[in-house]
């Protein structure tokens, strides 16, 4: 092999502050010449032999034997060693505070993040963006102003779930390589509405306090669980519906496949909220309280948000194809939110929360008028 | 050869699916056990009818005949009048693809022309977590050969 030249080599080190001591080991083995070899006798489970099926080596074919068992209380260390290793002493803490497994834990973590790494996709590569065609100004205004909502909005979805991934315990990652494709999603999201806002010949549009002011109570959720029953079962729920809408009113096929490809991402989020505040619900019942009241000042905050004409406008004129059919469109809108309360409902009830009593929700859209 | 709603012009989709096995990869994997029920219009061309369908990763792995929707259990039922699906088809001969407003996600999320049934949101929501892959399905009935 031939040996690689390395620039300055001499002046490597030569005002380095620490003087590196001999390894006691390293002087043992070159004097030896034999190794030590004792690392062989601290594995895990030995023998495993994990199977990949149909889809190739996935991590519910992993989960096997000791592997595939995840503990109820996160490792004492509060490391960063693998679930399954030997742990050895002084391990230094990262300090992680989420522990139990309840506090972040889904049935379905694994089968999300394998499912979000198959099916992501480029923003650049996967919208058809050369078929975008000029629109009628009313239009493509009100979708430049969606996107901006979008674009606004989506971010927090990684931003404020990731604040807390840092704090859970390194036994449930597969929770945290969940939330890492959600981040990713995010990322994608924020980048192919502001993408759409600014190919069309229009660009960004007006900025919401509204909207900001709910980024920043989900940003300030007292814990994880708090955070997601905010942002995964209303929020991500809200904006799923919404990506729904908007493949129905995409004026392009364009605008089609981009409303689509964000709706699959977005129903993995909310797949997992609701998963996570099935499991928190059913250990730690009482959480249900503090979800209730998270859930109680989102849910004025969205009615808010529906009271403003920014918010209100264009998705009535994409639906009804022009501000020529305004009321057109704000009757299809009226349909429309019962689709969403009564789907925002529903995963309450499939998470175990009995949120009905306590919905402010109006069902019928004509009484946000009286709600706002 | 077959004609929609059997069991067996599902079965040539599968077939058609493993065909065109790159775009199916390109959108990644799908795993959902759903059903089609087919429901006669008032011109009572067909019966109502229901189609057991499973997508195992790239693949129709199971279609049949469904008499006992409870036995399947499906995560959800797409539903729909017969000249809603004939309809949806006919565009798909022509174009490719259903007109923009006529596709599965957009005539459930209106909830008259096409609706979804199902035991469990969650459960449901896997209709939209794969909706991409479920569409190019259907719209591979353009190369089912008449």
């Amino acid at each position: 092999m031939s040996q690689v030249h390395i620039k300055d080599e001499e002046r490597i080190g030569c005002d380095a502050k620490i003087r590196l001591e001999p390894s006691v080991y390293l002087k043992k083995l070159y004097d030896s010449g034999t190794p030590d070899l004792e690392w062989m006798n601290q594995m895990g489970e030995w023998g495993v032999r994990a199977k990949p099926g149909n889809l190739g080596l996935r991590l519910k074919d992993i989960e096997i034997g000791s592997y595939g068992v995840v503990p109820e209380h996160g490792g004492a260390h509060r490391s960063m060693a693998p679930r399954g290793a030997t742990i050895v002493e002084e391990l230094p803490s990262l300090g992680f505070t989420i522990n139990e497994k309840a506090e972040c834990w889904a049935e379905n973590a694994a089968e999300l993040y394998e499912e979000a790494v198959a099916r992501q996709w480029s923003s650049a590569r996967d919208i058809p963006w050369a078929e975008l065609k000029p629109l009628p100004d009313d239009l493509e205004r009100a979708m430049c102003q969606l996107c901006t909502f979008l674009t606004e909005v989506e971010f927090i979805a990684a931003d404020a779930p990731t604040r807390w991934m840092s704090k859970m315990n390194q036994d449930f990652f597969e929770v945290k390589m969940f939330l890492a494709t959600q981040a990713m999603d995010e990322a994608r999201h924020m980048d192919v509405f502001r993408k759409r806002a600014l190919a069309n010949g229009g660009g960004l549009g007006k900025a919401s306090a509204l909207s900001e002011l709910s980024l920043k109570k989900i940003f300030d959720a007292p814990s994880f669980s708090a955070q997601t029953g905010r942002l995964h079962l209303l929020g991500e729920g809200f904006v799923l519906t919404l990506f729904r809408q908007g493949e129905f009113i995409a004026p392009s096929r364009v605008d089609q496949e981009i409303f689509r490809r964000c709706m699959q991402d977005e129903s993995r989020h909310v797949g997992y909220g609701t998963m996570h505040l099935r499991a928190q619900l059913k250990a730690n019942p009482a959480v249900a309280e503090e979800i209730h009241d998270q859930l109680d000042d989102a849910e004025r905050i969205l009615l808010e948000t529906f009271s403003v004409p920014e918010a209100v406008e264009p998705m009535a004129i994409l639906m009804g194809g022009g501000i020529k059919n305004f009321d057109k469109g704000m009757e299809m809108q009226s349909q429309l939110w019962r689709r969403i309360v009564h789907e925002y409902l529903q995963r309450c009830d499939s998470a175990g929360l009995d949120r009905r009593p306590r919905c402010i929700l109006p069902t019928d859209f004509n009484k946000l008028v009286e709600a706002a | 050869m077959p004609s929609f709603p059997e069991a067996r012009w599902f079965q040539t989709l599968g077939q058609l699916m493993q065909t065109e096995g790159e775009l199916f990869r390109r959108l990644g994997y799908a795993e959902t056990r759903f059903a089609v029920r087919i429901i006669p219009d008032n011109n009572s061309n067909g019966g109502d009818r229901i189609v057991g369908l499973t997508i195992d990763g790239y693949q129709l792995s199971e279609v049949k005949p469904i008499a006992d929707l409870n036995e399947f259990d499906p995560d959800f039922v797409i539903c729909g009048k017969r000249e809603i699906w004939d309809r949806m088809l006919q565009e798909i001969a022509e174009h490719g693809r259903p007109e923009l407003r006529h596709t599965l996600s957009s005539l459930a999320l209106v909830g008259e022309e096409l609706w979804l049934e199902s035991t469990d949101q969650l459960r449901e929501d896997k209709f939209y977590r794969f909706n991409q892959t479920l569409q190019e399905l259907l719209n591979l009935a353009s190369k089912v050969p008449e």
